[in-house]
């Protein structure tokens, strides 16, 4: 096992851009994304979210260390490499979820349609509200399905009370968990499976409707046919949003993201079209890490 | 692994040695299997009984010489005592602590769980263990030399009456519910904060919804211990509710020299010469056995109506079937 510092040169200094191509993609899927709505390149000029120099850490410990990445709009970017590299660190550093970690510091900058996320203008609240996130293990609150959609739209009255079923009722078909929760909108979402609980988890971050969706390995606890689905939804969401999903899983990485990047030992070791990344790397390390020999 | 490799089978000998130890060690777990299940019966009997022994004992003894009577009339009742004083001076001594104590133990616990420095919390911990463990008696002449008779110059002579009780058993009650209320959020699942922090819900509405309702079972519980505390304690209310035949709702300066409640009861009136007096004196300790029974159900069936989407309410077939 490589230790940290043996890649530092490897650690890109300018911001990876990582923008939509209409060639980026696997068998053909991703290209067909592109042609149904992914934002024109002269828009992709200016990214969501841009991380730049950004270091993080826990008290003496470095996780990640001078990162450099853009992502552009209408993009899924997977952040990949082996466990403890610093992918979910550098995922929470986005909408702020690690700042009441005790010993938690970062240095650099991440910069949301180009404001300082940790900007003091910048209510942690709005952040969160505009970068959503789905976490490994389905989490529903403990109140019924209805209000486990719409929680957020009703705190951020985002839409008038009588509005709200109507709101519930969009986002669940949109996720595809409507036709199984319609009679019972009311029931306890412990009675779910642990898909559909995922689905609605996933629901209830679209609901508020963010900018950016943050994955955090959602389909990790779930089947494959379930996978599928979430995967599915995933790309048809990517015209209109910008995504960022850290995964162990290589095949799906390929499956849905436009573009990668692989870190390894806390450092960006590559970044760029996902294809390009699985099938020419440019660095020693990630032919290592997507061939299966290293993580 | 022998088929696999190949290898010969093992010799009939060593096959059943191999059985004999097998089928040994399975018998020496079974045998160790019994006497823990036995240990564990035993000593859930041991707890059980006294408590058997006491309610049914208790309410035995209340109901042979029941009168009706000992719930409508006042021990100053000349033609018949009875004990309308006390059931009412203890009901209302209830309500007060668990008033004053819940909301300063429920805030409490709230602070020490959510928001409270680590060096802090340990300190206002010890502090509570402390209080926890100082005799209920010294706790109560406390509160009669401070709030009954008064500290030379403070101002403060109340004499007895209801106040000075609340607060004296509040400040007995309070460790309690802190540590469960503590117990009971620290219990919630970080995910649901993760999720609520992850939408941008305010950590007002994170605590309200989010963390007290589900630790709202844990909760209660301490205030069931406060609520049973507070009617079944004696030394500290001798000192600051002293004892009236009368029905008394006196904040301070009781006219009737105090307030009633149903522990003085068993404690006195066990004493007295008077037949009728023994009796109200087993009816008043069947009642306290009531009400704190009465308080355990009553809070459970509440509590449980609180919990309608916990995951850990038994999985119903929804209208659909699924």
């Amino acid at each position: 096992m490589t230790e940290g510092g043996d890649f530092s040169g490897a650690s890109r200094r300018e911001p990876v851009s990582l923008k939509a191509s209409s060639e980026v993609g696997v068998s053909g899927e991703l290209s067909a994304n592109a042609a149904t709505g992914r934002a024109p390149s002269a828009v992709l000029a200016c990214p969501t979210l841009m991380a730049r120099e950004v270091s993080v850490g826990f008290g003496s410990k470095t996780v990640v260390s001078n990162v450099n990445l853009e992502f552009h709009p209408g993009t899924i970017t997977a952040l990949i490499g082996p466990t403890g590299c610093g992918k979910t660190t550098l995922l929470r550093s986005i909408n702020r979820m690690n700042d009441k970690v005790r010993g938690y510091w970062r240095k650099g900058s991440i910069e949301l349609e180009g404001t300082e996320v940790s900007e003091a203008h910048m209510d942690p609240l709005v952040l969160r509200r505009r970068v959503g996130m789905v976490f490994q293990r389905p989490n529903p609150f403990p109140m019924s399905i209805r209000d486990n959609v719409v929680v957020g739209v009703k705190v951020h009255r985002m839409a008038p009370r009588h509005e709200l079923p109507a709101v519930a009722e969009r986002v669940l078909k949109h996720v595809g968990l409507w036709a199984a929760v319609a009679d019972r909108m009311s029931d306890s979402p412990f009675r779910l499976s642990g898909g559909q609980q995922q689905l609605l988890c996933l629901a209830r971050a679209l609901a508020v409707e963010p900018d950016v969706l943050l994955l955090d390995e959602p389909t990790s606890s779930l089947d494959p046919q379930t996978t599928e689905i979430v995967e599915d939804l995933l790309r048809e969401l990517a015209p209109r949003l910008t995504m960022i999903i850290v995964t162990h899983n290589l095949a799906q990485a390929r499956r849905v993201s436009h573009n990668t990047a692989f870190l390894y030992n806390g450092l960006l070791v590559e970044a760029g079209d996902t294809k390009q990344i699985f099938e020419a790397p440019n660095e020693p390390e990630t032919v290592s890490y997507v061939s299966g020999r290293i993580g | 692994m022998a088929a696999t490799t190949g290898a010969a089978p093992l010799p009939t000998e060593a096959t059943t040695f191999t059985e004999r130890s097998r089928s040994a060690g399975l018998g020496r777990r079974k045998m160790k299997n019994a006497l823990l299940w036995g240990s564990c019966t035993i000593a859930l009997a041991l707890v059980v009984s006294p408590l058997l022994w006491i309610v049914i004992g208790v309410i035995a003894k209340g109901v042979s010489h029941w009168q009706w009577s000992a719930l409508t009339h006042d021990h100053a009742s000349a033609s018949s005592p009875g004990l309308l004083n006390a059931v009412i001076g203890t009901f209302t001594l209830m309500a007060g602590i668990v008033v004053i104590g819940g909301v300063i133990g429920i805030a409490g616990g709230i602070y020490l769980a959510e928001y409270c420095p680590e060096g802090k919390g340990k300190l206002l911990r010890g502090a509570s263990e402390v209080l926890s463990g100082v005799p209920s008696i010294v706790l109560g002449y406390v509160g009669f030399i401070a709030l009954v008779v008064g500290f030379k110059g403070t101002g403060i002579h109340w004499s007895f009456g209801l106040l000075p009780a609340w607060i004296v058993v509040a400040v007995l009650v309070v460790p309690y519910i802190t540590k469960s209320t503590e117990v009971a959020i620290r219990n919630v699942p970080t995910a649901y904060r993760e999720g609520a922090e992850s939408l941008g819900l305010s950590s007002g509405f994170t605590l309200r919804k989010l963390i007290l309702r589900p630790a709202l079972p844990g909760i209660v519980t301490g205030l069931i211990f406060a609520a049973a505390i507070s009617v079944g304690e004696t030394a500290p209310l001798i000192y600051t509710a002293h004892w009236s035949d009368h029905t008394n709702f006196s904040l301070i300066h009781s006219a009737f020299g105090g307030v009633g409640y149903l522990t003085y009861g068993v404690f006195e009136f066990l004493n007295e010469p008077s037949a009728h007096d023994h009796v109200l004196a087993n009816d008043a300790a069947m009642m306290l056995v009531v009400i704190v029974l009465l308080l355990i159900v009553v809070s459970r069936v509440l509590v449980s109506l609180t919990q309608r989407y916990s995951p850990d309410r038994p999985q119903r077939l929804g209208r659909s079937g699924k």
